[in-house]
């Protein structure tokens, strides 16, 4: 490349900043021009909070935003924001998402696009800053979108895309853009944000069809029903506009690419899968792990892949039995549990489980449970894979889940 | 502030009725009737959110029929208080930056005693913090959990019989505890611009109250008392003398605090025994002669502090020493 060329790419190259997760998504808060937005304390989430409150005490853009007496007060507060026509803001961790349940469960079903931030920690009791999945997890049935990014640039990324998502009119239903606590919220990473001009384009002001404001028809919402006159009907509307956000996802995904020049396959990332015996499943921040382990193990010889799912609703299933359906032996890494299900194993793990049973070429399925908040180490991830590899030599496996970074003699 | 919104006569209400035909609600319901005073003090330029309740159940379900002619929003049980101040941050940011139009609009919230003074009790306090304008919380006080078969509230008063305080072989009294006085604890918090307390009887009194709330810098609070006939086990055609006779005498104290001042709106002269209102009610049957003139010394011991606040133009707590018989039941 001639020099010249080269100097002017580098003065157009966008700015990038070094961003925690938190601000990261505070960051494209701002650039959403969110109108309203609901706060409460805790860790790890709330640096999203303290960022957006100095960026409104600076002027930079302008929202009411409310501290919140809970949880609960604070996910009503942005789905009635919502409901009249406010673009808002929310989130929270580990406990305090399972104190805002009700507002959470209600937000889905009332069809309206509010999104949250979800820092990623394990619930209580006791008290624990560690990372588990779970604190999202148990509203997987309750019809949010749910996403998991990988780093400060992709959470800021999926913010944007939330939004457009969630407020297409063939969809409607909330999100949650979850981040592994610690390991994205309060670690700071590259990131490039979009510009203002261009976030106008690819996210236009929201316009519900019909707002909870006296200049239009009034609306009675959520008005109480017998059971038998609307109850099944009612239902089917949020599933199909969870079917429909499949394409919906994909069309933003492809129009962010556009804009932004970065390109995100929509529901699952691979690394070496091409030609891959074994794979490393998993979401968010540990999949750098994971690949890093991958790239480290294939100068052995071993043939490793990994796959990232970004979506866990809607979960990609036909994406995963299609991938996984090449290798011998997949192991889930996974922050969740689920004490008492099949195996008593993981969240993830069944539902990655649950995609492959109607595939006709199903892999060896291991779940490797980071569960408690323990952080895991790459030697975790090597052991997994040695595990995977030994098992897909002999065809078969006597143990389904681990907990490797469990003590004692139950390991 | 603008010239005081007072109606004076009855004919001078609104006639249209903004919360009209199309419920269900029990024949003689006091919460219905305020409903329907609320709205006609509020006008068409409002949102209601309603809290899970009495007002929530009975006003839908059968036919997918709404009362409602202003835009409403059912909240969960205990997010009134939360539900007001997003649809009212809602309207001021979205006319701030410019993306609505500007204009007054009301946000009301008409929420039960249960998930006004218990279970949404927090948000409440959060709401009565912020500084949202033409945002007025009604408390509809019918002293029960009325919609899920009436058990006691935390506004229930002492002797009630509920599905959870009931008489039996051993418990004589009913319910023991003695009514939270959900205003008073409304009024310490420094942000609220108006508090009352009012009832069904005289209508003009509530539609007044509640005009002058919207109209005042912040945010506002009124516990309205109203008689149920499915909880307090009285004849329909009784709600309104219900009403009347709670002020008679003096069970239930209609006041107004603004801008500092405490002032009765009416003063039982001279006070009615407390019997006449007890005796009305089945929930009250079972209350010995002994137990009635209990609570005619608590409500005269109450009463030296509410004439003493409305002399002396200020707030105070009312201490009553609680009933002997509540620990020997």
């Amino acid at each position: 490349m001639p020099k010249t060329a080269s100097k002017s790419v580098v003065k157009n190259l966008p700015k990038r900043f070094m961003w925690t997760g938190t601000r990261a998504i505070a960051e494209a808060v701002k650039l959403a021009d969110v109108d309203v937005i609901a706060a409460y304390p805790i860790r790890p989430y709330t640096g999203v909070m303290n960022s957006l409150a100095k960026m409104l005490a600076d002027g930079e853009f302008a929202a009411e935003m409310i501290g919140a007496d809970s949880e609960h007060s604070q996910f009503e507060i942005a789905k009635h924001a919502s409901a009249v026509g406010a673009r808002t803001f929310v989130g929270s961790s580990g406990v305090g998402l399972a104190y805002a349940a009700e507002p959470i469960v209600v937000t889905a079903l009332g069809q309206l696009p509010v999104v949250a931030m979800a820092g990623c920690r394990a619930l209580d009791d006791p008290g624990n800053f560690g990372m588990e999945w779970n604190d999202v997890l148990i509203f997987r049935d309750s019809g949010w979108l749910m996403s998991w990014a990988k780093d400060p640039q992709e959470a800021l990324d999926m913010v944007l895309v939330a939004y457009r998502v969630s407020e297409d009119r063939r969809v409607l239903l909330p999100s949650f853009v979850a981040v592994d606590g610690a390991a994205i919220t309060h670690i700071s990473a590259p990131v490039e944000p979009p510009s203002r001009e261009g976030v106008t384009r690819f996210l236009p002001p929201y316009k519900p069809q019909y707002p909870l404001d006296p200049a239009y028809e009034p609306v009675t919402k959520a008005q109480h029903i017998a059971p038998s006159l609307i109850g099944p009907e009612l239902r089917k509307i949020v599933d199909n506009s969870m079917t429909q956000a499949v394409e919906v996802i994909q069309e933003a995904w492809r129009a962010y690419a556009a804009f932004v020049g970065r390109v995100y396959p929509p529901f699952i990332e691979e690394k070496y899968m091409e030609d891959a015996e074994i794979a490393l499943v998993t979401m968010g921040a540990y999949a750098k792990d994971a690949v890093h382990v991958a790239t480290k193990l294939r100068q052995e010889g071993l043939k490793v892949g990994v796959v990232r799912i970004r979506y866990f609703r809607p979960f990609p299933a036909k994406e995963l039995a299609e991938t996984l359906g090449k290798v011998k032996a997949a192991g889930v890494v996974d922050f969740s549990y689920s004490f008492g299900s099949t195996d008593s194993s993981s969240v993830l793990f069944n539902e990655v489980k649950s995609a492959l049973y109607e595939s006709s070429s199903r892999p060896l399925l291991l779940d490797f449970m980071f569960v408690g908040g323990r952080e895991p180490s790459v030697e975790h991830f090597e052991q997994a894979v040695r595990l995977l590899q030994k098992g897909s030599g002999k065809g078969v496996i006597e143990r389904h889940v681990w907990w490797p970074t469990l003590r004692g003699e139950n390991q | 502030m603008s010239e005081r919104p007072i109606i004076r006569t009855v004919r001078d209400v609104p006639s249209a009725d903004l919360y009209t035909s199309g419920h269900r609600t029990c024949a003689g319901c006091g919460a219905a009737l305020g409903y329907r005073l609320l709205l006609k003090a509020a006008g068409p330029k409002t949102v209601v959110l309603g809290p899970t309740g009495c007002m929530y159940v009975a006003n839908g379900h059968q036919f997918l029929s709404s009362p409602y002619s202003v835009p409403w929003y059912h909240t969960q049980l205990g997010a009134g208080g939360a539900a007001g101040v997003g649809t009212a941050a809602a309207f001021r940011s979205l006319m701030m930056k410019g993306k609505r139009k500007k204009e007054e609009v009301n946000v009301v919230v008409y929420g039960g005693d249960g998930g006004t003074g218990d279970i949404g009790f927090s948000g409440l306090s959060m709401a009565m913090s912020y500084d949202y304008k033409r945002f007025l919380y009604v408390l509809y006080d019918n002293e029960s959990y009325a919609n899920t078969g009436i058990q006691a509230s935390s506004t229930t008063p002492w002797g009630a019989s509920t599905t959870f305080t009931p008489t039996g072989k051993i418990k004589r009294i009913g319910n023991l505890r003695m009514k939270k006085n959900v205003a008073l604890i409304i009024a310490a918090h420094p942000g609220v611009r108006y508090v009352a307390t009012a009832t069904l009887f005289p209508p003009l009194d509530f539609i007044n109250k509640a005009k002058k709330a919207l109209a005042a810098d912040g945010p506002a609070f009124i516990h309205l008392l109203v008689p149920c006939p499915k909880g307090w086990f009285t004849d329909p055609k009784y709600t309104l003398d219900l009403s009347r006779s709670a002020l008679e005498t003096g069970l239930w104290v209609s006041w107004e605090y603004e801008s500092g001042e405490f002032s009765l709106s009416y003063r039982p002269e001279p006070r009615k025994h407390v019997e006449e209102y007890l005796r009305m009610q089945k929930r009250f049957e079972h209350l010995t002669s002994d137990k009635i003139e209990e609570i005619e010394r608590m409500t005269a011991k109450e009463w030296d502090y509410w004439k003493e606040m409305d002399r002396r133009k200020i707030m105070m707590i009312p201490w009553i020493a609680p009933p002997l018989s509540s620990s020997q039941n």
